[in-house]
């Protein structure tokens, strides 16, 4: 049993695609477009993914909510106190923030309320308090806006200021301080930092009480034993640990891809019933082709060898071409179009740059997507090919 | 469940081997029953021609699942990372009841496929056909374990749940596991390491004596203490750690990938070994690839030795 | 060397059965050139065929150089064929696609020996009949002569110990055919056993035909 490639075979092969061009190139067009569009999904998923990541290690180790009735509420400040007791938390910060509906633009605004003394809880606060000087925002009434709002504002005529309608259907007036720009581009583009004393005023907060809690612990691994704590002390607070966003995110993005696929897979499927007919037929010249391959000396296994050649070097090329060309669409081209799949569509969210993140295992998950399914639509076409009779060519 | 892209292309391909698997059984029976190499009929012909379909789709079949097969781990491997406790693949195959049974009849599968493929190549390389008939009974046969793992396989995808909290290989292949892998810690691990060298050298004997059942006898059996010596005792010096006794860590890359190299040998060497005795029994010939399966063998065997040897040079103690 | 011990041939066509051959019995000698004369339908296309090993006999024994060639598999059949017969057909049957050469080394692909042996093998058979000039050249572009000692060039390519010819002359015109007559001959004299099988009767005359069958009908008649 040895396995030497009979490269004249081969080359007889490839002739035999060349000769019937017309049908050979729709064939490797179509598949190489299925695996240009499969691989380019993949890439941008595990782009983003990638990406996302990176965000999530910008985001607080520990986020508490309060839940009374099954909806979340506010958190009593004063438990502050009391979580800092537990052992492996080294730092616990109220935060008060939420969404303010902007009616004439249609969109939500992040707003997050900042605290001249208090130590951030991420580095892009911190950045802007060394930047901007909230204490002067907090005499002033003014606000800091990402650039996604700043246009936002622009285009409904506010360019020095702003006029928040708050809970109680008043005006509160906040100057625009300054605009930030974020390297984390996701995340900031919609956002507003305000002093936290005009956060409660706007959304109408109990000022005892906050958001959420965030919480940074000394040891990453004891993680899941300080969620146990916190449990015990407050049921009626769920934690939510970095880990359960990336788990929930690759679950988003896998259940994402794999609708996507099962929808994709249709497409294929109905690709490869064409392929099955395309291949099927045999035309009487091919027909006899075979018939004086058989008549000078080849059995049926070497016809079949040579059909499985044809197919074999087909499904390959489209699949490298497919590839490339996938590669350029989303590295080179930041795949337009395919990448709101994944984003969804908002005027604020923000264009990144997506990561480069191709490994050998997706070119393994590609080609067991391509290759073996197309040989298995033209297994019985060539198997029907290989068995014909010589006879008839003697007549 | 979740639908990864892996896992879809895991099920994709079971379908089209469910598909294929099936048309080859309904031939394979229609070729056992009818079969006659000394006819001429117009049926003899087109079973002749059948043949090579069954043919063709079963090494189309078996050609795949090699790859597959390491695929399949690779997707337990990274559904490890959403799995809850779970840090390799055994963790993964584990949370599911039959997950580690469906990883054995795989295996058992590419034995199964492998043989058969063996027998193929011998019978049409005499024109006497002479395993024609026994070749498609034999597929026949193991057409139904090839639908058992298809089925368990879809079942295992179904049943992955990513909330269940699994345990990881440092548990399930410890002492103080509950399953039955337990009872292999249970005995002193040197009766392991002893078995595992003896039936190496039961190898070399029937190599000499150029017996078949003993070559058979031999290789299984060194097949599955190889496994159980590889867990007991030797995949430690490879990690280096004591506790650690998974037999799939050993593929990740931290470990160079030694395991695809460690389970490549020894699983082809005993399969030529196993498969060059039926086939001398079955032609009444002469041993084949007696020589090819010894070697292999001994190449695992080396390699795998060198594990503890180099941990005692370079540590001056054992594990 | 070939013989044919009471072989028959049946067809289905639809629900009836046609006999092709009945009960053919026959021996040809090493070196020997046999005619096989009858008209289209007798049988003659058939039996070349069945020697060829491309189909095998409803019933009866064939054996080709010693060997039993009614009961091997197709693969033995087939290697068997491209070692040790060359086939020449009515129309040529070239691959029109294909260039001289390559039409040329078309039956000893599946040997899987390296390029450069075959062509070699190729080039020497063709300079014998003189077209490997024309090696390169699309075969649909060659004339009908060079096309014909292309066809003759890929049945020799193997060095048969047998040739088979079906009605190697209905396509050709009078040059052509006395061409491929001189060809023959030649073949002849180098020990190679010829089976014509043609209703042309210019064959039934020549000097170097040792024997003339007749087959009617599926069955020989003497």
């Amino acid at each position: 049993m040895s396995f030497k490639p009979n490269f004249l075979l081969l080359d007889y092969a490839i002739r035999s695609l060349m000769r019937r061009f017309g049908k050979s190139f729709f064939i490797f067009f179509i598949l190489s477009l299925l695996i240009f569009v499969l691989a380019s999904v993949l890439m941008i998923a595990d782009a983003i993914k990638l990406e996302l990541n990176t965000t999530l290690k910008a985001l607080p180790q520990i986020t508490l909510q309060r839940f009374s009735a099954g909806k979340q509420s506010d958190v009593p400040l004063d438990r502050v106190e009391a979580l800092l007791d537990i052992e492996g938390i080294s730092a616990v910060t109220p935060r008060v923030w939420g969404y303010y509906y902007f009616k004439p633009a249609g969109v939500n605004f992040s707003i997050v309320g900042i605290d001249a003394y208090e130590e951030q809880y991420s580095a892009t606060l911190s950045t802007l308090t060394q930047r901007f000087d909230v204490k002067l925002l907090e005499k002033e009434n003014g606000m800091i806006i990402g650039e996604g709002v700043k246009k936002i504002l622009e285009e409904n005529y506010y360019t020095e200021f702003f006029n928040f309608i708050t809970s109680e259907g008043k005006w509160q007036r906040v100057r625009i301080a300054g605009v930030f720009h974020s390297d984390l581009a996701l995340e900031s583009n919609d956002l507003i930092i305000l002093p936290k004393k005009l956060v409660y005023g706007i959304f109408g907060m109990d000022e005892s009480k906050a958001t959420d809690i965030v919480i940074k612990v000394t040891n990453v691994k004891e993680i899941p034993t300080i969620v146990q704590k916190i449990n015990e002390r407050y049921p009626d607070m769920r934690a939510i640990t970095q880990d359960d966003i990336r788990v929930s995110y690759q679950n988003i993005f896998d259940y994402k891809s794999g609708f996507f696929l099962a929808l994709f897979s249709i497409c294929a499927f109905a690709f490869f019933i064409i392929i099955y007919d395309k291949t099927s037929g045999l035309s009487s010249e091919e027909k006899k082709e075979i018939g004086i391959l058989k008549a000078v000396g080849w059995s049926s296994d070497d016809i079949l060898k040579e059909k499985f050649y044809e197919s074999f070097t087909l499904s390959v090329s489209a699949f490298l071409v497919g590839i490339v060309v996938s590669l350029f669409y989303v590295y080179a081209l930041q795949a337009p179009l395919l990448r709101n799949l994944f984003m969804g569509y908002s005027a604020l969210k923000p264009s990144f740059v997506l990561p480069f993140s191709v490994d050998a295992s997706m070119l393994v998950l590609l080609f067991l997507l391509s290759v073996p399914i197309y040989i298995a639509a033209t297994l019985i076409p060539a198997w029907r090919a290989s068995i014909l009779d010589a006879d008839e060519v003697m007549r | 469940m979740s639908l990864t892209p892996e896992i879809i292309a895991l099920l994709t391909l079971d379908a089209i081997f469910l598909f294929f698997g099936v048309i080859a059984f309904f031939l394979s029976m229609r070729l056992a029953f009818y079969w006659n190499n000394n006819a001429s009929t117009p049926l003899q012909y087109s079973l002749t021609k059948q043949s090579y379909l069954v043919a063709t789709i079963i090494k189309y079949i078996f050609i795949l699942k090699l790859p597959l097969f390491l695929f399949f781990i690779y997707t337990c491997d990274k559904l490890s990372n959403i799995i809850a406790g779970a840090m390799c693949a055994s963790g993964v195959i584990n949370s599911v009841d039959f997950g580690l049974y469906l990883t054995l009849f795989k295996l058992l599968n590419l034995y199964f496929f492998g043989f058969w493929l063996l027998l193929h190549y011998t019978d049409v390389s005499s024109e006497k056909l002479p395993f024609t008939k026994l070749k498609f009974t034999l597929f026949a046969l193991f057409a139904v374990p090839l639908f058992a793992e298809i089925g368990l396989e879809i079942a295992f995808f179904a049943g992955l749940n990513i909330s269940k909290i699994v345990s990881c290989c440092g548990t399930l292949f410890s002492a103080s596991s509950s399953s039955y892998i337990s009872l292999l810690f249970a005995v002193n691990e040197l009766l392991w390491v002893g078995l595992f060298y003896g039936f190496f050298v039961m190898c070399i004997l029937a190599f000499y004596l150029k017996n078949g059942v003993l070559t058979l006898f031999a290789n299984a059996m060194f097949l599955i203490f190889s496994i159980i010596a590889l867990i007991v005792f030797f995949s430690p010096y490879v990690y280096e750690l004591p506790t650690h006794r998974c037999p799939f860590c050993l593929l990740q890359k931290d470990y160079y990938y030694v395991g695809y190299l460690l389970y490549t040998l020894l699983f082809s060497g005993t399969f030529y070994g196993m498969g060059g005795a039926v086939l001398s029994l079955l032609s009444k010939g002469n041993m084949r690839f007696s020589r090819l399966s010894l070697g292999l063998n001994a190449f695992y065997l080396f390699l795998i030795s060198t594990y503890p040897i180099v941990y005692f040079i370079r540590n001056g103690v054992w594990l | 060397m070939i013989t044919l011990h009471e072989v028959c041939k049946q067809f289905m066509q639809g629900d009836e059965e046609a006999h092709a051959l009945k009960n053919i019995s026959l021996e040809i000698k090493k070196g020997e050139c046999v005619v096989l004369k009858g008209s289209s339908g007798s049988g003659k296309s058939t039996l070349l065929s069945l020697i060829a090993g491309l189909m095998q006999p409803s019933s009866g024994k064939i054996s080709v150089d010693g060997k039993e060639i009614s009961k091997l598999p197709e693969a033995f059949s087939a290697q068997l064929r491209r070692k040790n017969i060359g086939f020449i057909f009515q129309k040529f049957h070239l691959i029109s696609h294909l260039s001289a050469l390559e039409n040329v080394i078309v039956p000893l692909i599946p040997e899987n020996l390296p390029v450069h042996v075959l062509e070699e093998k190729a080039k020497a058979i063709m300079a014998q009949y003189g077209i490997v000039h024309k090696a390169k050249m699309r075969v649909n572009r060659l004339s009908g002569g060079e096309q014909q000692r292309v066809a003759i060039a890929r049945a020799l390519v193997n060095n048969p110990s047998i040739i088979l010819a079906d009605e190697p002359t209905a396509n050709l015109d009078e040059t052509l055919t006395r061409e491929l007559i001189v060809s023959l001959e030649v073949l002849k004299q180098s020990g190679v056993t010829l089976l014509i099988a043609t209703h042309d009767p210019l064959f039934f005359e020549l000097p170097f035909v040792d024997r003339v069958i007749e087959i009617k009908n599926g069955e020989i008649i003497l």
